[in-house]
Formats: C-alpha cells, structure tokens, sequence
C-alpha cells in the first residue's frame, strides 16, 4: 500500500506563502479562495505575535487537506463524490459533486472550499497544470495533494516551491522515505482527538 | 377563474394573492441563484449552511410532529385525538415538501441531484435522510387517502408503520448534524432533542391550524379537544426544556472543549436567538399553558403555540451557527471567504477568522416564498379534503 502524506517541519517555516500560491497557480484555484493558507498562530491578524513586548513569539501553520486516513468528509458525502483513492489521497469527483457542503460541514480543518459563484480568475484566462480539472459553479473543492503531478511521479507543487525546504512529500507506509524518517523525529497531527488520523503532520 | 372563485372567497381571496404573489418573486429570486449561483446568498466558506438549513430542519420538525399526533391517536386508541387526524396529516404532508424543496434550494448543483439515486453513499446521513423523507412522504398521502376514505383498519396498520417513521425522519435530520465530530453539534443527544422540538413546535403549529379552520368553518374544533391538546403541548414543552437544559449542562460544566459554544449561544452572536428561545419558546409558553383556565381560552393557546413556534425556529438559528462561530483551527488570517466580494475585493474581503454570516434579501425572499407557498397548499388542500370527511365534523 502507498500513503501518500506531507510533513511539515514548522521551525523551517517562515511564513512566506510561497506555498499558498505556488499551490493557487498550479491548481488553477479561482479567486477568492485558497487549497493551501498559512496561519499565524492565536492572533487575528496575519504575522501578528503573541505576547506583550518583549515576551513576543509569533508561529506560522500551513493548513491545507489533511488527507485523513479516516476522513469525516468522505463519510457523509451523499454521492461518493469525495473518495479516498489507492495512493492514500482524499479526491473530489466534481462530476458527482451535488453541492450538499455535508463536507465542509464534516471537515474540522476548514479545508473545503466552495465555488458560490461562477469561478472569477484575475487573469482572464486559466492557468495552472492543464491536467487539473475545471471546477464549474456549485462544487467544493479542496488540495488535492498535487494528484496530476504527484501521479507522474513529481512532488506536489507547494513541497517543490518551499525555499525553507519545510515541506517533505513522500510514501508513510516506506519506512526509508524522507517523510517517514520526518515523522519519526516527533511528528504530531492537526486535532489529534478527532480521530481522523491526518496524513499531513508537523514537527516542531 | 371561476373556479378559483368558488374555492376562495372575498377577504381569503386576498390574502390568497398576497400568498402568491410572494410565491412569484420567491421564484424570481430561485431563478437568479440558479443563474448567479449560491453566491446570492450570505453563505460563505466559514458558514457553509445557512437560512435554508435551518428552515429545513424547521420543517421536518412541524411536519414530524402533526403526524406523531395524530399516529399516536390510532396506535394508543385515543378517540378524542383522531377527530384531527386529517388536519394533522395535511400538515405534515405541507410542512415535508417544504422541507424537502429547501434542501433542493440549498444544493449548488441541483441539475447534478441524479447523482444521488445512482451513485448513493449508504453512509451518509443526508442519503439516509432523502430515503427516510421520501418514505415518510409516501406514507402521509396514504395516510390520508385512507382517512378520507375512512378506511379504519388499514389507518390502524399504517399508523404502527407511521409513528416510528416519524420519529426517526427527525432523528435522522438530527444526525446530519449530530454525528459531525468537527463539530459543537456532535452529541448524543441531538436526536432527542430535535424529536422533542417536532413535537411542540409540530403541535403547536397544528393548534394554530385547526383553530384557523374552526374560524373558516371547515372543521369543528371542540374546545374540550383543544385543552386536552394544550395540555399535551405544556409536556412536549417541558420535555423540550429538558433536554435542552442537560445538553447545556453538559457543555458547560468542565468548563473547556464545549463551553467555549455555550459561551458563544449565551453571551455571543447567537445569544439572541438562544435567549429568545428559553424564554420566548419555552418558560412564557409553558407559564401560560400549565394553567387549566389559559389552555380553555383560544387566544393563550394560540400566542403560547406562536410562541413556541418562533422559539424553535430561534432554536435552529442557534444550533446551526453557533458551531460556525470558532473554526477549530484558528489563527490570522483564518478563513477565505470565496464571496462574491472576495472574487474582486481586497484582503480585507477575502479573510476571516470567525464564521460570518447574515442572510441576504433574494435568500430571506426565497425562504417567505416556500412558507407562502405551504399555507397556500394548506389552504387549498383543507378546502379540498377537509368537507369530504363528513364523519370528522
């Protein structure tokens, strides 16, 4: 078995958002949304710090798909339009999307994104890998861990473009991956206690 | 129109226009979300459900709770209750297709809805839901079929198959919600709450109906029946209060995790709506029917089932959004939005870290336009089916 998964070593990240918009780019992600967004922790404000000077620290956190061994979106998606495939990714099927959001509903990582309107580009046009499907009006959408690229064998465009090289894309269930040894070295998961076991981790 | 005439006269017909009238620019406003998409709507990617939800659940719960009555008549043998069997299942049957067209508005892709009888996922509580509803529909249309028939025994049967039907139509409306685990909605007791609240609101609306009839003269609605059922309608309140109350207990006693959502219902942005429905919905109404001389007069009655009505329906507001308030992963700049200001906004109208949300006019006119709808159908299916069961006057 393959299980695809990212981890995230968060000492590395420095809050860039290169990652949020190398994935936009590559997925064609319309305005107004995002798969990929980086948080600044505990504060309202992005790159806000925590604290009353000169006790001050400030964190970032990548969230995109957890792409959840367990996953709470699949399970109450009416159509099975939401799947987990062989390679241990959550997909979409826009096709049999209905646009019911029992996923964005379900998913405790805000990860969902929905297409309200009619898909708005700034460019005009559509950009991105022409492989990645066009998502109409009235679908969720969400990270798909890259599948075009991740299926030729390349890794998915935000672990590619990450200069902090904080991001590590590879096979968990490979003991010798990159990703597994990450893991290793004291890996923690987003919402531990909701049970939906991530494939995507941080280390701190 | 001549027929019309004869069905409606003078002051109905009036109010009758009116009704459809509001129906006709509901369906303006349908046609425009089906155009423009669901962005018309104040639904955004930190609330994902909205109006339409909460008026879904709404229904279900008043169409449950007419037909747990009037099922329960014919299960237990309570001759008394039986007489309103029929006005009881004419608002069921109103009150499920209302509640079944707002799920069909809420949907972003309803031309993709085949999907569902293809390609169903037995797991999800919406798949579930869509058999349960259309199960329950069946049955009421049967049900009252068979009652204007007069048809006794196979009332009888159906009724055994009907009550717990009913029960869980809500029950399962309840698990869209309860088995959510991202969210304050994952609770056992959300089924029970939510068949609690079908039944007062669901009896409730029924008073208010067969006491509008007694006033059309279509049906003769006897003020002994109409205590007694007031009388039921205090306990479904207290029943309410109840669950209620050990639900909030719960939340709030560790003093973490979930009191972080009753602080919200209680003091926060949905503290309005819970408010309203603890005091509005439940103490005022169930203060004036615990009285026997208030449930004799039909005024009390009929503000305390108002009353109640509204509350449940604050109730869903509550419930609903108060688990969109907090994403669970929270930090700057939080959410993208995906509005319609976001697609051509700045930042500022991309990004939010609490859930926003506030329902938009074409949205609020869609949902009065459904609620019209159902009291037209009401109106004309009492005046249809209400005279041919002679026996029931």
């Amino acid at each position: 078995m393959t299980k695809l998964a990212i981890g995230i070593d968060l000492h590395r990240c420095i809050g860039c958002n290169t990652c949020s918009i190398a994935c936009k780019m590559q997925n064609n992600v319309p305005d107004g949304m995002l798969w990929n967004r980086v948080l600044t922790e505990g504060v309202e404000m992005f790159d806000d710090a925590v604290g009353v000077y000169p006790n001050l620290s400030r964190t970032y956190l990548p969230v995109a798909c957890q792409h959840c061994e367990n996953p709470a979106c699949m399970k109450v998606c009416p159509t099975g339009a939401t799947y987990k495939d062989e390679q241990g990714r959550v997909e979409i099927d826009y096709d049999r999307c209905i646009g019911c959001r029992m996923c964005m509903g379900a998913c405790p990582y805000n990860a969902r994104v929905f297409n309200w309107n009619e898909p708005v580009r700034a460019t005009g046009f559509h950009y991105g890998d022409a492989g990645v499907p066009v998502r109409p009006r009235g679908v969720a959408e969400k990270c798909s861990l890259c599948k075009e690229r991740t299926d030729r064998g390349d890794e998915p465009m935000c672990v590619h473009c990450c200069p902090g090289d904080a991001r590590v894309f590879g096979d968990l269930d490979d003991p010798d991956s990159a990703v597994s040894r990450l893991w290793r070295r004291g890996g923690h998961v987003l919402l531990e206690e909701k049970g939906t076991r991530p494939q995507v981790f941080y280390v701190n | 129109m001549d027929k019309r005439k004869a069905l409606f006269s003078g002051r109905t017909m009036v109010v009758v226009v009116v009704l459809a009238a509001v129906v006709l620019a509901a369906v303006g406003c349908w046609v425009a979300q089906q155009m423009y998409g669901l962005g018309i709507t104040g639904m955004n990617n930190s609330n994902s459900w909205g109006l339409y939800i909460m008026a879904f659940m709404f229904f279900v719960g008043l169409s449950a709770g007419g037909l747990i009555v009037a099922s329960s008549a014919h299960v237990f043998g309570i001759e008394s209750f039986k007489r309103v069997s029929v006005p009881a299942v004419i608002t069921s049957i109103v009150c499920i297709c209302c509640a079944g067209a707002f799920v069909l508005i809420d949907l972003g892709g309803v031309a993709r809805v085949w999907r569902m009888f293809v390609g169903l996922n037995f797991i999800s509580p919406l798949a579930w839901d869509m058999i349960v509803i259309t199960c329950y529909l069946v049955i009421n249309v049967l049900d009252l079929v068979w009652l204007v028939r007069g048809d006794e025994r196979k009332v009888a049967v159906l009724s055994r198959v009907a009550l717990p039907v009913a029960i869980l139509v809500h029950s399962v409306t309840a698990w869209i919600f309860g088995l959510q685990i991202a969210k304050a909605w994952y609770s056992a007791i959300m089924a029970p709450i939510f068949v609690a609240s079908a039944c007062d609101s669901g009896l409730a609306l029924l008073l208010i109906c067969l006491l509008a009839l007694d006033r059309a003269k279509l049906f003769k609605f006897d003020r002994d029946l109409m205590k007694s059922l007031a009388g039921l309608l205090a306990v479904f309140v207290a029943v309410d209060a109840f669950f209620i109350a050990c639900e909030c207990l719960t939340m709030g006693y560790p003093g973490a995790g979930e009191a972080e959502a009753l602080a919200i219902m209680a003091t926060g942005k949905t503290a309005p709506f819970f408010w309203f429905e603890i005091i509005g919905g439940l103490a005022v109404p169930f203060l004036v029917l615990v009285f026997a001389r208030n449930r004799e007069k039909p005024a009390c009655v009929v503000l305390a089932s108002a009353l109640i009505v509204l509350g449940v329906f604050c109730k869903r507001a509550w419930l609903l959004l108060t688990s969109f308030t907090v994403p669970n992963v929270y930090g700057g700049n939080g959410i993208t939005l995906g509005t319609a200001a976001a697609q051509v906004g700045d930042a500022g109208d991309v990004w939010t870290t609490l859930g926003v949300y506030a329902p938009t006019l074409p949205e609020v006119v869609v949902f009065a336009g459904v609620v019209c709808a159902g009291a037209l159908a009401y109106m004309i299916l009492s005046k249809c089916v209400l005279p041919k069961c002679g026996g029931e006057q």
